[in-house]
């Protein structure tokens, strides 16, 4: 059967989370935007909610949530506040690198300590992104040299989201130099390890509570045990992991979206020009009809993608042998066009706003900033429609083409 | 329930059956069916006779389904995907069908049983001459703005006389039936209009001019029109009660919740051919994986194509999952709608763009100038993309009836 419709759980689930993101994200985010970062109490409430550990396994101690639960409560939070969802405790990016990239024992070992009561306050981080390309030769300037039984990673990393909150980190570095950017490797370090140490968070244009930084490497020994091997193929496990990082990001534009529309409608409905309600006027409506197409074409096109994953090979519509082919293409789908249709439902609702939309008394304004803000977060719309053009054309997925990299674009991961 | 996205087996091997045949049978003739301006009889009575055998009145009629049908043909949502097939192999195919067509719904949604019985009665029997129906609203002074009709009614006993002229009606020249609109009193707005089933060869009902058009020439659009033209009473849908209430015109209306996201489809058939046609035209005349800037940007369109046509597709799966839970779908319908033919548009648009100049050329490329020419009228049919909006924004705004 096709059904949009989400089960009585996830009603239930999806209620407590409108509820949280009503009553204590909505009316702070200004608040959190000030203070750039999420208060204590707040992330605490999340963590109880199992918001920062939603897709982390049972086996260690997360609720073990399939990826379509996860983007139904993720749509929540982005409507309460997209930046929100970064300044919460919880592994991140982390969690879901070592998900995809690491073996069983890894994910146990690592995850764990998330679950745990002080998970609010522990953050994880990617750091895969450089400040430039290198010129003589596709992939990291960051090496990963093997001495006796560590690994030994001297660089600079860039574009990492929660950088200076972490605790721990997935750095990408490269391995093999010749192999380009085939030849990189996954190793997890810590903040305490000698040798890591954060560059300066930056300034941004929105997602003001997130955290954007950087990381320097000045060699940082990892135990072979600490490497993530990504299975059988490192490259389909590191594409994988960037799709469904990006689908969580789409997943708050959604909200974004959302929340958006509904305060912008509300705008259009109550001021009144040449006598009546802007809304009354076509030109005004027509735009609002288009982004309530935005709302709704990004929720569908969400939840398709999250539910091709969740479905697997067995309850794929185009059979076994295309499912992750077509999971990953409805996810770059879903990802181009939702930071397209953040971006236009954030504009929108300031153009229709007028003058007070440019005011940060009303939310609008902040919308459009963190939704230009979220387009550039794990994977930017050229990048899905690269990964897209690569599936529909039937290429290899070329890592250099379909992934954020210096060379092409970077992306906060 | 539950969110979800399988298909029954029986609806997988369906839809695998009629893929082979849209892509055996159905697209090697299309561009010669264009040329005809129609498809031959005999293709239409074995088509329409296979796609009973398969279960789909959806696919014979284009349109609507009955509740009870839904166990065996998927519902909204499986005639929905057959039609997105078929349209891929020859979107004119599907409005030369025989059987009621845009017709259907309303005599299905208003009619009396009697009416039923009789309207629907003739198409049963697939062995004598092939039959259509057909749905007779717009008029030379009134598309989008229904309640401007001008076709005039008048009680004259047991007939009613209706005057008027009625154009762009597809299938209208050779419909046994068609479902004709009009008002008792302009003055009136909706409240004044009354919809008659007006049969082939009833003094007064003659078959005007038929369009040359863009595109879509397969399929017949005719001019009708009505010379004191005298229609039983007994061929007022619904009966006389039916309209002390204000449910006249909602008549017509209810029609587009169940067809909009079939036309949606339909359109979303054409744009996946176009999108694959050019998918396929890069795949085979660029060095893929050479980081060419113009292929970088080739592909980001292909890819931008194929998202809009999939976001479209979405919705339309949305609308018709809705429409089979009963859920009211209006808004959604016209969403899909106007996603769909947006996108479908663009798609055939850019698939011309992609293939550069060679993409215009009839010779080589007859197939993408013919989805050019037949996709545009899908935005304009069944309610603009403007139409579509203006639902949608009564459906978003605070009491807003007009602008
Ligand atoms: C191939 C084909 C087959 C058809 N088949 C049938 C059929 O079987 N039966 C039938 O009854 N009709 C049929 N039609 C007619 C079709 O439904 C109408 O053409 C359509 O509804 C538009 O009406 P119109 O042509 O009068 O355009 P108009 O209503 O004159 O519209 C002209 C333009 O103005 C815009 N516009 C109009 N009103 C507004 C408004 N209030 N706000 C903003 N913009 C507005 C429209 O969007 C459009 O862009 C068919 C048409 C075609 C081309």
């Amino acid at each position: 059967m096709i059904s949009f419709e989400p089960s009585e759980d996830q009603k239930l689930m999806i209620e407590s989370v409108a509820a949280f993101a009503k009553s204590a994200l909505r009316p702070k985010i200004r608040d959190f935007e000030k203070a750039r970062q999420i208060p204590e109490a707040v992330r605490k409430q999340a963590h109880e909610l199992g918001l920062g550990t939603l897709l982390v396994p049972e086996a260690a101690g997360g609720p073990g949530l399939g990826l379509t639960t996860a983007v139904l409560l993720e749509e929540e939070v982005g409507a309460g506040d997209p930046a929100a969802a970064f300044g919460f405790g919880g592994p991140g990016a982390f969690g879901l690198a070592v998900l995809e990239l690491g073996d069983e024992a890894q994910r146990a070992r690592l995850l764990a300590p998330y679950a745990g009561a002080d998970g609010h306050s522990r953050f994880g981080a990617v750091a895969w992104g450089e400040p430039k390309a290198l010129a003589d030769r596709p992939g990291f300037a960051t090496t990963a040299t093997k001495k006796g039984d560590v690994w030994v990673l001297s660089g600079e990393k860039a574009y990492v989201v929660n950088a200076d909150r972490a605790g721990d980190y997935v750095v990408f570095a490269q391995v093999d130099a010749a192999a380009g950017w085939d030849g990189l490797g996954a190793f997890v370090v810590r903040r305490a390890d000698r040798g890591v140490s954060p560059t300066e968070r930056s300034t941004t244009l929105g997602l003001d509570a997130a955290s954007f930084g950087g990381l320097r490497l000045d060699g940082v020994e990892v135990k072979e045990e600490d490497r993530l091997a990504g299975g059988a193929d490192f490259g389909a496990a590191l594409v994988r992991f960037f799709a469904k990082q990006a689908l969580l990001v789409a997943a708050r534009e959604v909200g974004l979206c959302r929340a958006t529309f509904d305060v912008t409608r509300e705008y259009c409905d109550t001021r009144k020009a040449f006598g009546k309600p802007i809304g009354h006027f076509q030109a005004v409506a027509f735009t609002l009809a288009d982004r309530a197409m935005d709302v709704d074409a990004t929720h569908a096109m969400v939840v398709r993608a999250a539910a091709a994953w969740d479905a697997g090979p067995e309850g794929a519509l185009s059979g076994a042998a295309r499912w992750e082919r077509d999971a990953l293409l409805y996810t770059a789908y879903a990802v181009s066009y939702a930071h397209e249709a953040a971006m236009r439902c954030g504009d929108d609702g300031v153009q229709l706003h007028g003058g007070a939309g440019f005011m940060r008394d009303y939310p609008v304004e902040k919308a459009m900033r963190d939704a230009k803000q979220l387009a550039l977060c794990a994977m930017t719309a050229e990048h899905a429609d690269q990964l897209a053009a690569a599936l529909e054309l039937g290429q290899p997925l070329s890592l250099g083409l379909v992934l954020p990299t210096p060379e092409t674009q970077n992306a906060f991961v | 329930m539950t969110i979800e996205f399988s298909v029954s087996k029986r609806q997988l091997e369906m839809r695998e059956a009629i893929r082979g045949l849209t892509k055996n049978v159905i697209r090697p003739q299309s561009l010669a069916w264009d040329r005809a301006h129609g498809v031959p009889e005999d293709f239409l009575r074995n088509f329409a006779q296979l796609a009973t055998s398969m279960g789909s009145s959806a696919m014979r009629s284009g349109l609507g389904e009955e509740k009870g049908q839904q166990e065996k043909t998927g519902g909204n949502v499986g005639t929905i995907m057959a039609s997105e097939e078929i349209a891929w192999g020859d979107a004119g195919l599907l409005l030369c069908l025989p059987g009621p067509g845009l017709g259907g719904p309303p005599v299905r949604g208003s009619g009396t049983d009697e009416q039923k019985e009789r309207f629907f009665g003739i198409f049963k029997d697939m062995s004598g001459p092939l039959r259509w129906g057909a749905y007779g609203l717009t008029e030379p002074g009134a598309g989008s703005d229904v309640a401007g009709i001008r076709t005039s009614c008048r009680k004259d006993g047991d007939y009613w006389a209706l005057s008027g002229r009625k154009c762009y009606i597809t299938n209208g020249a050779r419909a046994s039936w068609t479902v004709i609109f009009a008002t008792i009193d302009p003055a009136l707005g909706r409240a004044g209009h009354r919809a008659f089933v007006v049969e082939k060869g009833t003094p007064g009902f003659s078959v005007g001019r038929i369009e040359e058009k863009m595109g879509l020439r397969a399929s017949e659009t005719a001019e009708l029109v009505l010379e004191d033209c005298r229609v039983p009473a007994a061929n007022l849908l619904g009966g006389e009660e039916k309209y002390q209430t204000k449910e006249g015109f909602m008549t017509a209306m209810k029609t587009f919740d169940n067809t909009r996201p079939i036309v949606a489809a339909m359109a979303l058939g054409i744009g996946r051919a176009a999108f694959e046609y050019a998918t396929d035209f890069v795949r085979s005349n660029y060095a893929l994986q050479r980081h060419t800037p113009r292929y970088a940007a080739i592909a980001e369109r292909l890819a931008r194509i194929g998202r809009n046509l999939h976001a479209a597709r979405m919705m339309t799966w949305r609308a018709a999952f809705m429409a089979d839970q009963g859920m009211p779908n209006a808004k959604e319908a016209s969403m899909s709608k106007a996603m769909g033919g947006q996108a479908a548009i663009r798609a055939c648009i850019e698939a011309i763009e992609v293939c550069g100049a060679e993409g215009t050329i009839a010779k080589d490329h007859q197939l993408l100038e013919k989805w050019f020419r037949d996709i545009k009228v899908y935005d304009i049919f069944e309610g603009t993309g403007q139409i579509q909006r203006i639902v949608i924004s009564k459906r978003i705004m605070t009491d807003l009836r007009a602008f």
